[in-house]
């Protein structure tokens, strides 16, 4: 296995049109977590969502684990790489302790509900769950379909949206964790806090890469005044 | 655990007893005649009545589970009208030929509702209940007006279409008429429990359900050529009868939990068991003239759909 877990080179999407993505160019090591940052409509999300295979039409070079998440059948790249979309949906009123039966793997996604702290609610159904709750047990499902971490990917959008002090402590370090066990993780997010503990920082906007690298480094007052137009 | 025994337990035990009765009542008199000369006349109709059962169940539970919409079912969204309409070119067309080669009726309707299916995943797109419902409403609307058309121009066929439309084809039933469309309603339902764990991840939404290794288009294609089949081989047993795919899955999902490995058989089991129901208290409430399943199916269904509809609102 390589070194490298996500490579991207010249990664561009239209969606009929508009450029959601310019020529996004990385490389993401494993045993790391990366923070993809942006102002709304970056294209933090389509970056992810290309990265994970989601997106076909994405043009450029693309490596996911050694595979090209375009062309590669779902199935094997569900067994290296794990995406968590944003919102928290499901069409059905599955109880909590559904959940390990959705997963591929029930044992260690009943572990993650425990650690994420829903273990005592596993009676209740999505619609008894408050929106930070249903966030949480998507995560659990999400991170628990990537069985040992080891060598995995994890991409996740705005996994600390809605969550209480206390759960988004503990999202942030399970994604640190992650990432020591040997995954590589990566986060779109908008919150400060949790983009200064990652590793590294990716800051996109309109679209294209303007700076990569550790947080500190990275996130200078001219960067943060040009993506966010805040000093 | 225990609870999936006990629905699946006293589902099947409702199903024993509910064909007793189906074998001891109809227009030839109440119980099962000398040596049995009764069971072996109604037989084929009740077998008939629990294969369309079965597959309207489990097709309705999976349109649902594809389309994410509770709402969705082959009678709402037209499919069995297109069947209907199939059948209805075919007779209109050649209608001797319909006659002599058995296989070519149950061909015709899964044409028919294979046709409308595309159709309607084509334009209505994914996802949404308006759009889902006013496609189906549309297409419905088409496909019986076809039907009614061709009826009205063929002197041999007008009867038998009409009685088509109405869901009144059970007391045809013999065995020879129904083995075909029996097996194919079995294949169907089989082939799209296999596909539970592909509309458990839909569930989730449509990238949450790619990117955990189901290949949605490829699932999205099968659950339309599957349950087109399972629709049409239950109309040529039946005729159209709306209701039993929306209801038999919204009560499987209120027993035993959305979970379509589990959620999907019951609602196989509950369609058979609702659709046997209907056509027996047609037939032990009218004996001489029979009211058909599926206007007894409707009597039941419309005000349980309309309390359906309220509820997915909320």
């Amino acid at each position: 296995m390589s070194e490298i877990a996500v490579q991207a080179l010249g990664v561009s999407v239209d969606f009929g049109g508009h450029l959601a993505l310019d020529g996004a160019s990385l490389t993401l090591p494993f045993g790391n977590v990366t923070a993809l940052a942006g102002a709304n409509g970056a294209g933090k999300t389509t970056l992810l969502r290309a990265l994970a295979g989601l997106i076909p039409q994405a043009t450029g070079e693309m490596t996911t684990a050694e595979y090209d998440p375009r062309t590669t059948p779902p199935a094997i790249l569900a067994s290296v790489r794990a995406y968590g979309a944003q919102a928290a949906y499901s069409a059905w009123d599955f109880a909590l302790s559904d959940f390990p039966f959705l997963s591929s793997d029930p044992v260690l996604c009943d572990a993650w509900l425990e650690r994420l702290e829903l273990a005592d609610l596993r009676h209740r159904r999505l619609s008894q769950l408050s929106v930070g709750q249903k966030k949480s047990a998507h995560l659990a499902l999400t991170i628990a379909s990537l069985g040992e971490p080891f060598g995995k990917i994890i991409l996740l959008d705005e996994p600390t949206v809605g969550l209480d002090i206390a759960r988004q402590e503990l999202v942030q370090q399970a994604c640190l964790d992650l990432a020591f066990a040997g995954a590589a993780c990566v986060v779109a997010t908008h919150d400060m806090n949790f983009i200064r503990r990652c590793h590294q920082v990716a800051v996109l906007s309109e679209g294209r890469l303007i700076a990569y690298g550790t947080p500190a480094t990275t996130l200078t007052p001219a960067i943060i005044y040009e993506t966010w137009g805040v000093s | 655990m225990n609870r999936t025994l006990l629905a699946f337990g006293s589902g099947l035990l409702g199903l024993v007893l509910l064909i007793f009765v189906a074998l001891s009542v109809g227009s030839a008199g109440t119980g099962w005649g000398d040596g049995g000369g009764l069971v072996l006349l109604r037989t084929p109709r009740i077998l008939a009545a629990l294969a369309a059962g079965l597959a309207l169940g489990i097709g309705g539970a999976a349109q649902q589970g594809v389309f994410r919409n509770p709402l969705a079912d082959p009678g709402l969204t037209g499919v069995f009208g297109g069947a209907l309409l199939g059948i209805a070119i075919l007779l209109g067309a050649t209608p001797t030929l319909a006659w002599q080669r058995p296989w070519i009726i149950p061909l015709a309707a899964f044409l028919g509702a294979l046709l409308t299916s595309v159709l309607l995943v084509l334009i209505s797109g994914r996802g949404n209940t308006a759009r889902l419902l006013i496609t189906g409403l549309g297409l419905n609307a088409f496909t019986a007006a076809g039907t009614l058309v061709i009826a009205s121009r063929s002197n041999e066929s007008r009867e038998l279409l009409t009685n088509g439309a109405y869901g009144d084809w059970l007391g045809m039933a013999t065995l020879e008429l129904i083995w075909l469309p029996c097996l194919l309603c079995a294949v169907a339902s089989i082939l799209l429990l296999t596909l539970s764990r592909s509309f458990d991840l839909l569930s989730f939404g449509e990238d949450s359900a790619q990117a955990n290794g189901c290949d949605v288009n490829r699932s999205r294609r099968w659950t339309v050529l599957l349950t087109a089949l399972a629709a049409a081989a239950a109309t040529c047993l039946v005729g159209q009868v709306a209701f039993i795919g929306l209801l038999a899955p919204h009560l499987a999902r209120g027993i035993i939990g959305p979970r379509h490995r589990l959620m999907m058989p019951l609602s196989g089991l509950l369609g058979g068991g609702l659709l046997l129901c209907a056509d027996t208290i047609g037939r032990a409430a009218w004996p001489q003239n029979p009211l058909s399943a599926a206007a007894v199916m409707a009597l039941l269904g419309a005000p349980l759909f309309i309390w359906i509809a309220r509820r997915s609102h909320e």
